[in-house]
């Protein structure tokens, strides 16, 4: 369960969205597309399909584990999903810069990685 | 050596993990509940380690078995506990 | 197998049950930590925390999260050295067909060699 601080909140079509003080969704229901463009916006990623990939690697590995991955675990998952090319933590660095996992993470709708710096 | 700290009683299930974890020189020091383990009745439990347990006074003097205690079990106070810890390894504790 | 176990440099030791307390997922999240900073995580289950392998485990009662998950995203961590004390799985009276992941049984006298081989040992 995400954090249930709610900090801000980020408008979208008329609904208030809350978000934690780290800019997490406060509720993974509340989750679309348009989220996370909006999010992504905030970092300065405009999402292409390359994100959008691992953004459905990251929500897939969420469905089946119940946690958000470290660093080392996504690149690990990247690579058995889409290939040995993009599962590597520079392609993943190059997307979502600073820190991937959580980066990933928010723009995704998940839970802050617990296990990662 | 390793230092093994107990504070399970005689009867836990945990004292037969401690036990198999301990190799031939490591000690094992009673704590808390754990120090019912330094009544004479019970030695039999410790047989494979005879000789390397220890229990710690305070926590015998609080449920009054200081003079019952087995021969063969030696009694440290905080500052032995501290002595233990520096002449070992490392500490595991088992709980 | 047999030397991969005795290098790795960290050994975690789960010996409580799954949903009765929180001590098993906590020795988990301390697995993945070490993993996720690039050490060799060793797992040794004992006693109760045996059953922590179990197939078919599911939410608790009130939706709590169960560590089963967990313990299928071990791979994703690299964390592939699973032990299982003998004892405690012939005292439950448990085999490892009835495990969620592959393990490699371990006889009582390895123990403490396992623990004395290990840099770091942790016990939950």
């Amino acid at each position: 369960m995400a954090s249930v601080e709610i900090y801000r909140y980020i408008s979208l079509d008329e609904k208030n969205i809350p978000l934690d003080p780290e800019g997490f969704l406060v509720d993974m229901e509340d989750w679309s597309p348009e989220v996370a463009e909006r999010l992504a916006e905030e970092e300065g990623i405009l999402l292409s399909e390359e994100h959008w990939e691992v953004l459905r690697v990251l929500r897939e590995f969420y469905a089946r584990f119940e946690q958000a991955p470290a660093m080392r675990p996504l690149v690990k998952a990247v690579g058995q999903a889409l290939g040995p090319d993009k599962g590597r933590s520079m392609h993943l660095m190059k997307l979502f810069p600073g820190s991937p996992a959580k980066v990933g993470a928010r723009l995704a709708g998940l839970p802050k990685p617990t296990n990662c710096l | 050596m390793l230092l093994h700290t107990l504070n399970r009683s005689p009867l836990s299930p945990v004292l037969d993990q401690a036990l198999a974890g301990m190799g031939p020189e490591d000690r094992l020091l009673l704590i808390e509940d754990g120090v019912l383990g330094a009544l004479p009745a019970q030695q039999a439990r410790y047989a494979s380690v005879a000789g390397r347990v220890y229990a710690l006074h305070e926590d015998l003097a609080s449920r009054g078995l200081l003079g019952l205690c087995d021969p063969t079990v030696r009694v440290v106070d905080i500052e032995g506990f501290v002595a233990l810890t520096e002449e070992c390894e490392r500490t595991v504790s088992w709980y | 197998m047999q030397d991969e176990t005795r290098h790795g440099d960290l050994l975690v030791i789960l010996r409580h049950a799954p949903h009765g307390s929180s001590w098993l997922k906590e020795g988990l999240d301390v697995a993945l930590v070490a993993a996720a900073f690039d050490r060799r995580v060793t797992l040794l289950f004992m006693g109760e925390g045996i059953t922590a392998l179990l197939e078919g485990q599911q939410a608790g009662p009130l939706g709590q999260k169960g560590t089963a998950p967990t313990l299928a995203m071990l791979e994703m961590y690299d964390i592939d050295s699973l032990l299982v004390e003998k004892r405690g799985m012939e005292s439950l009276g448990l085999s490892d067909e009835q495990f969620m992941l592959p393990v490699q049984g371990v006889d009582a006298d390895r123990i403490a060699e396992l623990l004395a081989s290990h840099a770091l040992v942790l016990n939950f």
